[in-house]
């Protein structure tokens, strides 16, 4: 019970929410929609010497009114929300190292008879990750696993690598993102044909390449720091359900701008600097 | 141009010109011709200003390591030495605990001083002791102003106050001057001081050479400086008695003021400061807490020459890394520069502290017995003169041997060996060598900066420089000579290296004895009137360490230089004025205008108060409320009476152990809750006795025991 107080009284907590806008919604290298799309979320974490328990949730809204045989989750006519992810998350720090093990409840809000992603659609994944931070390459890798309606494995590799980080006020930070999916399980299962797939075959679904830029907007000493971020990313699609963009259309090749703000309050964000 | 566009176009122009860097022109403030005063002999005027600045500015000179002040340890002070003779000729010598000296000052100061007191910019030399925990936002270029420390930006309200400060300083010395007797001398100072840049400095040809006194148990490093501290001591008559007393002096010694840890988050004068008043209460030993006796300890060429701090206590910077948290499955990652622990910091800025002292002592020490040993020697004649230039380097490039185009080099990101920045080492994608480490020369690079590494210049050659980085530095050089009896010192503005300064003298005193002044030394007073970073001789500019990098016009600046002041040197002259062209108009660009200095936003400040005392360890804490948030600790007058706080021993001496201006001794701003100021205090001499803290004729508190450690 004291050992109990005494870690509760080292915890840490600290939040971040996130407003993002992008050109198109990417999600395990699949396109789901391909218009301005707004995604604002939430996460709570409480952060007890190297372990830390986090949750979140974030909602993909489309912005764009959505003519029939596009790319949509919301589907034709839509202009509003068109799923809702939750997710909570154990994760450990060992040096530069961080060990993540989580869950994510995926909800689709579309409209299925007009071509989008409804309840039907509603499943579960469960994934850890490892990811090492340095002052260069900050390389993760996760394995997912669909627990509910795809029932199968995807790996999914990314790094992020920091070109230039401006040392004055504001801060800025210029980076680099790459990333690759790789499909062990969620492709069309012969044994059990009715089941959900996400992916076309197993293999390389993407890769993608990114760069971006992070401004420190504000810094409120002792509490917290605003970000604005902002960058393009590409990705060359592979696996035929990558390539999908519309019905009855196919680009192996994709380009979008994204934006974001992001607020983060406690933990290491108090920090003076 | 029809309407809308027009009416657009205005409206982009005038954001523009808002969002654009501030410019200023500022007048030349010459002296008017000296008026042969009533008194025929030498006189001598001290003053003494408090330039403490409320926290929330940024301490200058550490660029982006540079920290916002918090507080305060041992306050900022402008000391003054007016001289004069019975020609009228009046000189003023001005030693600030500033980190950089600013034209921008100079210029306004002697505006003022030229009609109240006779002393123009062609009289007035502010010279500052470099000291690393001082205020910024007052030079003279908008690359010191936005980028000199972590929190950027020019403000006028800084240089409005040091302005009136220092101003009203030298007033005061004038109304102080009196009949005086002098006396120069010095003294070797080792092992305080060591040269930074080795590799450097032995490229020079010939190869330097220690002096024969140096101690052969020395490192290198050690004995290839230039130990010398130089003093003039000055007595005063005392107008009661009619005899002379000590005074104080003015001193010249090379030795960078960081002896604090860049981490460092408090306004504090560093080892010049405790210099200054060791030897200041050795002459007034019975003094309170501002002694009368006043030690103007300037800096000489110490470009290339830190204070024997240990490695130790030189922090980590910050790292470039993710934050470690909430960066859930399909949120993006955030960037961050992680500050070392706090636990480090504490570590290294108290082994920072501790090389403070022992330096300081070390110092001090030499300075007393140099200060008494001068007493003998002591002489009322000591003849002056003066010589003043403004160099216009980007105009003049070629006349005086220079580049046209200002530049700094990889190396100057990188920061010197007393502070790196956060950015040493950085390779573009942890592979590509952009030039970001100590001794990154660029051989192949034909041109007037040639071996100058500079950004980007592998890719796009002169222009990232030319866009974003020439037009943020100096334009001007103010040159001083001035001949104090048997010494001429040339006032320089920038940071002059052992071997750089060593010809500058040996070119000064040649060029003055062949004019015929009967002189014995020439020194060199760094950090005068202005700031334009290093001058390295063109030997140590093709190594490109931080010193050479930073020498911002090219290889010939340290040969301009020392043909400047050999010239100033032989045309030296009193009694006259100078023509308008020694001190032509400037026109700076100074940065971004921004509110940084704290303005008072409370009208009704109740009395101070003590919230809880109490003592961990060694260390006294106390939590205050003392006056507004946004107050100078010296809002009215020159110096304080007395002491914001105290620390007195609880028995019935009540004996005062530790007041505000104490090395011990942390004043830091916790919060500005309602307009006030409240504080927390920290003493760290604490040893197993009872203590109170006191407001001086405010309260006492409650008495706290300290338990030995």
């Amino acid at each position: 019970m004291l050992y109990v107080l005494l870690c509760l009284t080292a915890a840490q907590f600290s939040a971040r929410t996130d407003l993002s806008a992008g050109g198109r919604y990417v999600w395990h290298g699949i396109s789901r929609a391909a218009g301005l799309v707004a995604q604002p979320s939430l996460a709570v974490g409480l952060r007890i010497h190297r372990f830390s328990l986090e949750s979140g949730a974030v909602l993909h809204y489309e912005l764009d009114r959505v003519s029939a045989g596009e790319l949509s989750e919301t589907g034709a006519g839509g202009r509003q929300l068109g799923e809702e992810d939750f997710w909570g998350r154990a994760s450990l720090l060992v040096g530069p190292t961080r060990l993540n093990a989580g869950v994510v409840r995926y909800g689709f809000r579309g409209d299925p008879s007009t071509g989008g992603l409804g309840p039907a659609r509603n499943t579960t994944e469960v994934y850890a990750a490892l990811s090492i931070s340095s002052s260069y390459l900050n390389p993760s890798l996760e394995a997912w696993w669909d627990v509910e309606r795809v029932r199968g494995a995807f790996l999914h590799a990314a790094f992020d690598l920091p070109v230039l980080g401006w040392p004055f006020p504001p801060y800025a930070f210029a980076f680099v993102q790459g990333d690759m999916g790789l499909n062990v399980g969620q492709g069309p299962n012969p044994a059990r044909p009715g089941e959900l797939a996400n992916f076309a075959g197993r293999g390389i679904t993407h890769i993608g390449l990114g760069v971006g830029a992070d401004v420190r907007a504000r810094r409120v000493s002792g509490i917290g720091w605003a970000t604005l971020a902002f960058g393009v990313r590409s990705q060359l699609n592979l696996d035929d359900a990558t390539r999908v963009n519309g019905t009855g259309r196919n680009r192996d090749f994709l380009a979008w701008l994204w934006t974001g703000i992001t607020v983060v309050v406690g933990g290491e964000a108090r920090e003076r600097r | 141009m029809s309407g809308r566009p027009a009416v657009l176009l205005s409206a982009v122009a005038v954001l523009l010109a808002a969002c654009g860097p501030t410019r200023l022109h500022v007048p030349g403030a010459l002296s008017p011709t000296p008026k042969p005063g009533a008194e025929p002999s030498l006189q001598a005027g001290f003053a003494r200003v408090d330039i403490t600045p409320p926290p929330g500015v940024g301490l200058a000179g550490n660029g982006p390591e540079g920290a916002e002040a918090r507080g305060y340890r041992l306050r900022l002070y402008a000391r003054v030495l007016v001289l004069a003779d019975g020609g009228g000729n009046r000189l003023a010598l001005v030693v600030a605990d500033l980190p950089l000296s600013s034209a921008l000052l100079h210029r306004r100061v002697a505006e003022l001083t030229r009609r109240t007191d006779g002393i123009g910019a062609d009289r007035l030399v502010i010279a500052v002791t470099h000291t690393h925990a001082g205020p910024g936002h007052f030079f003279e270029a908008a690359g010191y102003n936005d980028q000199g420390s972590s929190v950027v930006g020019f403000d006028p309200v800084m240089v409005d106050s040091l302005t009136a400060r220092i101003a009203r300083a030298i007033h005061a010395a004038v109304a102080d001057l009196r009949p005086a007797r002098v006396a120069w001398g010095s003294r070797a100072v080792w092992g305080a001081t060591r040269i930074r840049s080795l590799p450097a400095m032995l490229r020079n040809i010939p190869l330097p050479s220690a002096p024969a006194d140096a101690p052969t148990g020395l490192p290198q490093e050690y004995r290839l400086v230039d130990p010398e501290l130089a003093m003039l001591r000055v007595d005063q008559r005392d107008p009661a008695s009619g005899a002379f007393r000590p005074a104080g002096a003015f001193s010249i010694f090379a030795m960078h003021g960081t002896g604090n840890a860049p981490s460092n988050d408090l306004l504090d004068a560093d080892i010049h400061g405790l210099v200054e008043r060791r030897l200041e209460r050795h002459i007034d030993r019975d003094g309170g807490f501002v002694p009368r006796a006043v030690y103007l300890f300037a800096n000489g060429a110490e470009g290339d020459v830190s204070p024997a701090w240990p490695p130790q206590s030189r922090c980590d910077v910050p790292t470039l890394t993710t934050l470690p948290a909430l960066d859930g499955p399909f949120t993006r990652t955030l960037w961050q520069w992680r500050l070392p622990t706090a636990t480090h910091l504490a570590s290294c800025q108290h082994a920072a502290r501790q090389a403070i002292a022992i330096i300081g002592k070390n110092v001090g020490d030499s300075a007393v017995a140099l200060f008494d040993a001068l007493g003998a020697v002591l002489s009322d004649r000591l003849e002056m003169g003066r010589a003043f230039a403004t160099l216009s380097l980007r105009d003049s490039a070629r006349a005086l041997g220079i580049c046209p185009e200002p530049a700094v080099g990889m190396s100057t990101l990188v920061g010197a060996d007393d502070a790196h920045t956060r950015v040493q080492g950085w390779r573009l994608f942890g592979v590509c060598d952009i030039g970001l480490e100590q001794g990154s020369p660029n051989p192949d690079v034909p041109g007037c900066q040639a071996h100058k590494r500079k950004l980007l210049d592998g890719w796009f050659g002169d222009l990232p420089n030319r866009l974003s980085v020439s037009g943020t530095l100096p334009s001007y050089a103010q040159v001083t000579v001035l001949r104090l009896g048997s010494r001429v010192i040339g006032a320089v503005p920038g940071e002059v290296t052992t071997t750089a300064g060593s010809r500058m003298r040996e070119q000064m005193l040649a060029s003055a004895r062949k004019a015929g002044l009967p002189v014995s030394a020439a020194l060199i007073l760094g950090h005068a009137d202005g700031y334009m970073e290093y001058i390295t001789t063109a030997e140590e500019y093709t190594a490109q360490y931080y010193e050479g990098a930073s020498t911002l016009y090219g290889p010939g600046e340290a040969a301009m230089f020392g043909r400047t002041l050999a010239r100033l040197a032989a045309s030296l002259s009193a009694g006259d004025s100078l023509p308008a062209a020694a001190a032509p108009p400037l026109e700076l660009v100074v940065g971004h205008q921004r509110h940084v200095v704290p303005r008072n936003s409370s009208t009704r400040v109740p009395p101070p108060r003590i919230e809880r005392v109490w003592c961990s360890a060694d260390t006294l804490y106390a939590w205050l409320q003392l006056g507004a948030a946004g107050e100078w600790p010296v809002s009215t007058g020159d110096v304080a009476a007395g002491p914001r706080v105290e620390v007195v021993v609880d028995d019935p001496t009540r004996a005062v152990v530790s007041w505000d201006d104490d090395p011990a001794l942390e004043l830091r701003l916790r919060s500005r809750h309602g307009g006030l100021g409240w504080w927390e205090l920290r003493w760290s001499g604490a040893s197993g006795r009872t203590y109170r803290v006191r407001i001086p004729g405010v309260v006492d508190s409650d008495p706290v025991s300290c338990s030995t450690p």
